[in-house]
C-alpha cells in the first residue's frame, strides 16, 4: 500500500464545480412542461381518529387536478421497516402533528394550498401521550399497532447488553456513582428541505426523483403500495442538499404521494416542503432518558456499569428499534468492565417521531456516559484523560459484549494526541486556579467515543458497484450507496483511479438510479466508504484483469511481467503503451469492458436475548477536547476551541474527511448548547431557523483536527469511517468543559443559557397555534 | 408590473406580479435556480444575491423594488471564460463544498465581503458569513477559501509584496 | 392576480398621499425584513406597499448643532459606517452590529425596527436612552413623539394608519458621556435578544454623575427609561456599591412592571449582571466615549 497516487493524496470533490457555479439542480430546481405542484394536508392534532375525510371540494378548486388519500394505495399504503406501521397517507388515525392525510396536485403551489384548505377533514381527538415514561402504563392510549404477543402496543423494542452481575459487583467497588441524563429531539436542519418529483411513464409506471439516501427502499415501497412491478418504478437520487439521516421514511411518503398523484393526473408532479413543514412533519433524533450507574476501584479501574434507558420513538417506529440497539452497544462507552448490564426500551408516544440522525443512538448515549465517566474521574480525583487512558479499549481487549478486538483500535493514540494538541495538562491546572469571583470562567473537557462501523448485526451487510469503459474511454461507476453531500463520489473515484491507474478525471460516478445501480442496502451508518468503497475496489480489480490480458497481448509478454506507471503499461522489452491503446486493444479482442464488484462485510452475530456477541466488524475511535468560556452571570457558553482526533483507518479523501469532521462537530455543538424544538403537548414551538437555532459561522470555533490511521485490514486500503462519529463526542466534551469551568454539571441537553446559569430549564408555556398556522403557510 | 433592472450585468425587462419576492422573480420568472429557497424568513442566506453590490436576502426583497437596480446572482459570478472565478475555484480547492445547497449564498457573501475589505481576518470572514447557515461543513473550509482568495487578490494588486 | 400592489414614492409628500389613499390600504415598505416574514404567517393586512426607500431625505443621517437627525429608512449597515453616529451614539452603532447578519443589516431600517416594535428590537434601548424623538407625517400634518412613548407594547405603536415615520432626532449627549450596549443571545450571531441593556452617562470634573440614561431591552413590554434608577446614580460618585444598588433597583422595577413570569428567575440575575457590567464599563472602566 505504499506509493499511493490518489488514495490519501490531496484531491478535490468531483461534484464541486457545478455547486460553486450555482448550476447543480436539486429537486426543487427541476421543472418540467405541464408539471403540477403538490401539497399535503397535515394533521393539526397529535393523536386523532379521522372521522371524516371528503376531498371532493378540493377537486372543485380552480387549478386542482388530482387528490390522493390512503385509499389510492394498495393496503392503504402501509409500509415501514423493521415495523410496518406507516402509511403513505394517514389511514384511520393520525399519531403526530404534521402527519400527512391527503395530497393535492395543482397547476400552482397556491392552488394546491387552496385545495388542501378545501378538503373536509374532521379529526376526533384521542387521548395522547407525550411523556415516554408513561407510554407503557396499562391504561395508556394505544399508539403503536396491534400486536398478538401480549406486549403493550406502545412497546417497540428492548435492547440489552449483559456481562456478569453488575449489581453484585457494585458492592465490591470503592466508588459508585449514579445519575440521570436526558436528551431532547434534534432536527437535522439540512438546508435543502424534503422533496420529490414524479413523472409518469408511457408504460403506466413512474420515475421519481427523490431527495433521499437509499433509493431502493422507496422503489420497493412504491412497487408494493402502488401495485406496480419493479420494472415500472424507477427512483433516481438527484443531488441532495444534506440529509444526515433525515430524508428517508418521511420522504418515502413524499415519493408515494407524488407518484400516486402523477399516475392519477398523468402529469409530472413535484412536491417541495416549506421549512416549517420540514421541521413540523419531519422525523427527528429521538429523545432519550438515561440512568447510569458506574463502579470503580480507588486505583481508577472501572469495574461495573448499569445503564437503563427509555428511548422515545414518537408516533412511528421508523428506525428506532435499530437506533435503540446501536445505543445499547455503545451505551457504556469505549471501556472495559468486569460486569455490566444495559437495558434500553424503545416506546411510542405522540411527540413527532424519531428516526435516523447522525450517530444513531450513539450520539444520545455518549452525551450521558461520557459525562458519567468524567464524574467518576472527579470522584476518584483523577485526571479525566488519565482515567480514560487507564480503562479504554485497546488491541487485544475483549469488549463488554464479548468481542475480541484484534486490530485497528486507535483510541489511546487519539486521547494522547488531543491531550497534547490542546495543551490539556497546563490548562487543567491553570483553570483550577481561577479565582472564585471570576464571572467569566474557562473550562476544558474531553470526550472519547467508539462507533461501530456499518450496520453491524442490524442486517445483511453488502454492497455492489459496477464499472464500465465507454466508447470514448470515459469510465463510469455506479454504486447502490448514494452521496448526499458526504463526498462518497469522490471516495469511489479515488479508489477506482488508484486501482485502474488512471486519471480520476476520466471517471464519472452516475447519480444513484434503481435502474442502473445494484441494491446495496441503505446509505446509512457511515458504511459507504467501507462497503461501497470495497465494492468499487473489487469492481475495478475485476475490470483490470481484462485490461491486463489485453496489455499482455499487445506487449507480447505475460501479464505478471507488466508494470504500470501512471497510465503507461510497460512490458519487458517493448516501448510502453498507453492505457487508451490497451483499452482499444481489449475492445478489438472482444473483451468485456465492464465489471461488477460485490463486497460482503465480515460475518458477525448478536444474541438479542443474552445481549452478547460481535455487534460490529470494526470500530471507529476518537477523542475530542473542548475549551469553553462560561459567563456565570448570563449562562452564555462560548466554545473557544475544539481539538478532534479520530481513528478512521486509512484516510482516502483527506479534504473530505476533514469536512466531515468539522461538520459533525457543528451538529454536536448545536446539540450540546441550544438545539431544541421545545415540544409541548406534541407541538413543536420552533418551526424555522429563527427559532430553531443551529450554529452560525460565529458560533463555530477554529477546529484543530487530525487523524490516527489504525488501519483495518478488510477496509478499502485500510479505511474505516468518519461521518457519524464526528459529532458523537462533541456535546459531552462541551458539557464536561462547562462543568470544569463553573462546577455545574448539566445532565439535561441542551446546555442553554438558563440551564448553565440556574442549573435548570425554564419553560415558556407554548401553544398549538403557531404550529397550526405554520402548516398552512403559502 | 413591468420591472426593468440589470441582472447579471445585462439589462432586463420583465412583466411580473407585484406581490412576489426577488427570490421568486429570479427562480420562477428568470429560471435562475442558483439562489436557493431554504427558510424564506431571512435567516439562512441560501437566497443571497448582490443588490447594488451589497449582499441581501432575496426572499425579503420585494421584486418590483429592484427597478433600476443592479442585481447579481450566483449565475452572474464566474471568470471571463464562464468557468469558476478565483473565489469559486478556492471553494473547490479548499474543500468548502459538501452538499452545496448553501454554497451559492456563501460565494455571494464572500464576494460582498471582498468588495469592501481586501484583507479580512478570519473573524471578519466569519462575521461576514454570519447570515449564511451551513449544516455540512462547520464553516472551516469556507473560511479557508475566502481567506485564500483575499490573499491572492491582494497579491495580484501588489505584485512586489507577493514576491516578499 | 397579485395579492397586493406596489408603488414607489419619490417624495415624502408622495408617500403621505399614497399612504392616505382611502380606497387602498397602504403601508410603507422600507427594508422588507419584517414585512415579508410577517406575510408568511399573518392574513394580509394591506393592499399596497408604498416603497419609501427612494425618498432621498429618508436615508440621511445629519447633524446640525446639537441635533442629530436619523432618517427612518437608514439601514443598520449604513448606521454602522456613519461617522456622526459613531461619534454621538456609539452604543447605537454597537446595537446595530448585533442585528441579524450582513444581509439583514443591509436592508433593515430604524423606521422598520421601531414601528415593528418587537420587545427584542435591538435599536430601541439606545434610541430610548438618547430620548430620540420620532417624527410622523400624515395628510393632517406632522407630530412628534418620543420613541419611548411611540412604542406602547410588543408590536404596538401610536403610529396611526396613513402616518409616515419620517425620521428621528436626538440631542447629542454631553461631550464627556460614555455609552455601552450589551446583548445576551442564545447564539453569537443572528440572535434574538434574550435580554439587553443600553446605558449612557457621564461624570463631571469632580467625578460625580451628571448625566445618566438606562434602558433595558427585551425585559419589559415597552422600552423605557428608569428615572428612579437613574436618580440613584445622579449626583453620586460611582463605585461598585452604588452601581450594584442601581442594578438591584432596576431589577426590582422590572419585576414590578412585568410581574413574576416564566423567565423572571433568569432575567432578574442576568439583568443585574449586565446592568452592572454596562455601568462599570462607562463609569469605572474604559467605556466608549459618546461624542
Amino acid at each position: 500500500m505504499t506509493n499511493l497516487k490518489y488514495v490519501g493524496q490531496p484531491a478535490q470533490r468531483v461534484d464541486a464545480l457545478d455547486k460553486v457555479m450555482g448550476k447543480t439542480k436539486y429537486v426543487g430546481d427541476m421543472s418540467l412542461p405541464g408539471m403540477l405542484f403538490a401539497r399535503s394536508l397535515r394533521s393539526e392534532l397529535p393523536h386523532a381518529r379521522i372521522a371524516k375525510l371528503d376531498v371532493s371540494p378540493a377537486l372543485k378548486v380552480p387549478g386542482v387536478v388530482a387528490v390522493v388519500t390512503c385509499d389510492d394505495f394498495v393496503n392503504h399504503g402501509n409500509f415501514g421497516f423493521p415495523v410496518s406501521d406507516m402509511y403513505m397517507l394517514a389511514y384511520q388515525k393520525v399519531r403526530h402533528v404534521g402527519e400527512a392525510i391527503a395530497s393535492v396536485a395543482a397547476e400552482t403551489p397556491e392552488a394546491a394550498l387552496a385545495g388542501v384548505k378545501a378538503i373536509i377533514c374532521e379529526l376526533e381527538p384521542l387521548p395522547a401521550i407525550f411523556e415516554m415514561e408513561k407510554a407503557l402504563d396499562p391504561d395508556a392510549p394505544q399508539i403503536g399497532p396491534d400486536r398478538k404477543d401480549g406486549m403493550h402496543p406502545n412497546f417497540l423494542s428492548h435492547s440489552p447488553v449483559y456481562k456478569g452481575n453488575p449489581v453484585e459487583k457494585f458492592k465490591e467497588c470503592d466508588v459508585v456513582i449514579e445519575n440521570k441524563y436526558e436528551t431532547v429531539m434534534q432536527e437535522h436542519a439540512y438546508l435543502e428541505t424534503e422533496g420529490g418529483l414524479a413523472i409518469p411513464t408511457p408504460e403506466g409506471g413512474v420515475v421519481v426523483y427523490l431527495s433521499c439516501q437509499s433509493p431502493f427502499i422507496p422503489r420497493n415501497d412504491l412497487c408494493k403500495t402502488l401495485g406496480l412491478p419493479a420494472d415500472r418504478v424507477r427512483v433516481i437520487v438527484p443531488p441532495v442538499g444534506g440529509s444526515f439521516g433525515g430524508k428517508d421514511d418521511l420522504n418515502y411518503q413524499t415519493a408515494g404521494q407524488v407518484a400516486a398523484l402523477a399516475l392519477k393526473a398523468k402529469r409530472p408532479v413535484r412536491m417541495t416542503f416549506s421549512r416549517e413543514e420540514s421541521i413540523i412533519a419531519g422525523y427527528k433524533r429521538g429523545a432519550m432518558h438515561m440512568n447510569i450507574k458506574l463502579g470503580a476501584d480507588q486505583d481508577g479501574t472501572l469495574r461495573a456499569c448499569k445503564f437503563n434507558s427509555i428511548y422515545d420513538s414518537g408516533a412511528y417506529s421508523s428506525q428506532s428499534p435499530f437506533t435503540g440497539w446501536r445505543a445499547s452497544i455503545h451505551a457504556m462507552g469505549a471501556y472495559r468492565y468486569d460486569d455490566c448490564s444495559v437495558d434500553i426500551d424503545t416506546v411510542y408516544t405522540n411527540t413527532s417521531y424519531a428516526g435516523a440522525y447522525r450517530g444513531f443512538g450513539n450520539t444520545e448515549v455518549c452525551s450521558g456516559i461520557e459525562q458519567a465517566i468524567d464524574e467518576m474521574a472527579d470522584a476518584l480525583q483523577m485526571d479525566p484523560i488519565d482515567f480514560r487512558l487507564k480503562n479504554c479499549l485497546k488491541v487485544g481487549d475483549v469488549t463488554p459484549h464479548g468481542q475480541l478486538l484484534n486490530e485497528s483500535v486507535g483510541l489511546t493514540d487519539c486521547l494522547l494526541a488531543v491531550r497534547k494538541m490542546s495543551d490539556w495538562d497546563r490548562k487543567r491546572k491553570e483553570f483550577a486556579q481561577q479565582p472564585a469571583s471570576a464571572e467569566k470562567r474557562r473550562g476544558i473537557g474531553v470526550s472519547a467515543l467508539f462507533h461501530g462501523t456499518s450496520l453491524g448485526a442490524e442486517g445483511l451487510d453488502e454492497a455492489t458497484a459496477t464499472i464500465e469503459i465507454h466508447a470514448d474511454n470515459q469510465v463510469t461507476l455506479t454504486s447502490g450507496l448514494t452521496d448526499y453531500g458526504t463526498g462518497a463520489r469522490t471516495v469511489y473515484t479515488l479508489i477506482a483511479a488508484e486501482i485502474l491507474g488512471i486519471d480520476p478525471e476520466r471517471i464519472h460516478v452516475h447519480n444513484p438510479d434503481t435502474n442502473t445501480a445494484k441494491d446495496s442496502g441503505p446509505t446509512v451508518a457511515s458504511r459507504t466508504t467501507i462497503l461501497a468503497g470495497n465494492s468499487v475496489r473489487v469492481a475495478a480489480q475485476n475490470l483490470i484483469q481484462n485490461l491486463d490480458l489485453a496489455a499482455a497481448d499487445l506487449l507480447q509478454c505475460d501479464a505478471f511481467q507488466i508494470h504500470r506507471v501512471g497510465e503507461q503499461y510497460i512490458g519487458p522489452s517493448e516501448e510502453p503503451v498507453s492505457w487508451d491503446a490497451v483499452v482499444k486493444h481489449a475492445r478489438e479482442m472482444g473483451l468485456v469492458l465492464s465489471a461488477f464488484g460485490r463486497w460482503s462485510a465480515p460475518e458477525i452475530h448478536w444474541d438479542e436475548e443474552k445481549g452478547t456477541g460481535t455487534p460490529y466488524f470494526a470500530y471507529h475511535f476518537g477523542a475530542q477536547v473542548a475549551e469553553v468560556e462560561v459567563d456565570t452571570k448570563t449562562g452564555h457558553t462560548d466554545v473557544i476551541n475544539i481539538w478532534a482526533v479520530h481513528d478512521i483507518g486509512k484516510v482516502i479523501f483527506p479534504q473530505g474527511a476533514y469536512g466531515q469532521l468539522y461538520g459533525g462537530i457543528s451538529h454536536g455543538l448545536g446539540y450540546g448548547l441550544y438545539e431544541d424544538l421545545d415540544y409541548q403537548e406534541g407541538y413543536a414551538q420552533a418551526h424555522n431557523f429563527d427559532t430553531y437555532l443551529i450554529p452560525t459561522s460565529m458560533d463555530m470555533p477554529e477546529i484543530q483536527g487530525d487523524f490516527v490511521e489504525a488501519t483495518f485490514s478488510a477496509g478499502p486500503f485500510g479505511a474505516k469511517n468518519i461521518a457519524e462519529p464526528a459529532m458523537v463526542p462533541t456535546a459531552p466534551a462541551i458539557l464536561n468543559a462547562i462543568a470544569n469551568a463553573n462546577g455545574r454539571r448539566i445532565r439535561q441537553l441542551p446546555a442553554n443559557l438558563e440551564r448553565v446559569m440556574l442549573g435548570k430549564e425554564l419553560t415558556k408555556k407554548g401553544s398549538p397555534f403557531s404550529c397550526k398556522v405554520a402548516l398552512k403557510i403559502t | 408590473m413591468q420591472i426593468n433592472f440589470t441582472l447579471n450585468h445585462k439589462p432586463v425587462s420583465i412583466d411580473a406580479p407585484t406581490d412576489i419576492t426577488l427570490l421568486t422573480l429570479l427562480r420562477d420568472h428568470f429560471k435562475l435556480t442558483g439562489s436557493k429557497e431554504a427558510c424564506e424568513v431571512g435567516e439562512c442566506g441560501a437566497c443571497s444575491v448582490l443588490l447594488n453590490g451589497e449582499v441581501v436576502n432575496s426572499c425579503l426583497v420585494a421584486a418590483p423594488s429592484v427597478m433600476g437596480c443592479d442585481v447579481v446572482t450566483i449565475e452572474g459570478i464566474h471568470a471571463e471564460d464562464g468557468g469558476p472565478n478565483d473565489l469559486q475555484q478556492d471553494f473547490i480547492t479548499k474543500g468548502a463544498v459538501q452538499c452545496g445547497f448553501c454554497i451559492p449564498g456563501m460565494v455571494i457573501a464572500g464576494e460582498a465581503l471582498l468588495s469592501i475589505k481586501s484583507d479580512p481576518s478570519r473573524l471578519e470572514i466569519r462575521e461576514a458569513l454570519a447570515g449564511n447557515l451551513c449544516r455540512c461543513t462547520g464553516y472551516m473550509q469556507i473560511v479557508d477559501a475566502i481567506e485564500t482568495t483575499a490573499k491572492e487578490r491582494a497579491g495580484k494588486q501588489n505584485p512586489q509584496k507577493r514576491e516578499n | 392576480m397579485a395579492k397586493f400592489d406596489y408603488v414607489i414614492a419619490k417624495t415624502m409628500e408622495d408617500a403621505v398621499h399614497l399612504l392616505n389613499d382611502a380606497d387602498i390600504r397602504s403601508i410603507p415598505l422600507a427594508g422588507g425584513t419584517d414585512i415579508y416574514v410577517a406575510l408568511r404567517v399573518n392574513p394580509l393586512w394591506f393592499d399596497r406597499l408604498v416603497d419609501i426607500r427612494r425618498i432621498p431625505e429618508m436615508s440621511v443621517i445629519s447633524q446640525a448643532d446639537d441635533q442629530v437627525s436619523l432618517g427612518a429608512a437608514v439601514t443598520f449597515a449604513h448606521a454602522i459606517q456613519n461617522p456622526i453616529l459613531q461619534k454621538t451614539a456609539p452604543f447605537l452603532v454597537e446595537a446595530c452590529k448585533t442585528i441579524g447578519g450582513p444581509a439583514v443589516r443591509n436592508c433593515g431600517t430604524f423606521g422598520g425596527n421601531v414601528s415593528n416594535a418587537a420587545a427584542c428590537a435591538d435599536s430601541l434601548p439606545a434610541l430610548v436612552c438618547l430620548e430620540a424623538v420620532a417624527h410622523l407625517r400624515s395628510s393632517k400634518g406632522q407630530r412628534q413623539l418620543k420613541v419611548q412613548d411611540l412604542v406602547t407594547g410588543p408590536h404596538k405603536t401610536q403610529i396611526a394608519h396613513g402616518e409616515l415615520l419620517t425620521h428621528f432626532t436626538f440631542k447629542t449627549p454631553p461631550s464627556h458621556a460614555k455609552s455601552c450596549f450589551i446583548k445576551i443571545g442564545r447564539r453569537k450571531a443572528q440572535s434574538i435578544s434574550r435580554l439587553s441593556i443600553a446605558v449612557i452617562g457621564s461624570v463631571d470634573q469632580a467625578g460625580v454623575v451628571d448625566y445618566i440614561r438606562i434602558c433595558p431591552g427585551a425585559a419589559i413590554a415597552t422600552p423605557m427609561l428608569f428615572p428612579e434608577v437613574q436618580a440613584l446614580l445622579l449626583g453620586k460618585r460611582p463605585d461598585k456599591e452604588i452601581i450594584a444598588s442601581a442594578a438591584d433597583q432596576l431589577v426590582a422595577e422590572m419585576i414590578v412592571s412585568t410581574g413574576r413570569r416564566w423567565s423572571t428567575e433568569y432575567k432578574e440575575i442576568t439583568l443585574k449582571a449586565i446592568a452592572e457590567r454596562a455601568l462599570n464599563k462607562i463609569f469605572l472602566e474604559d467605556g466608549q466615549h459618546a461624542n
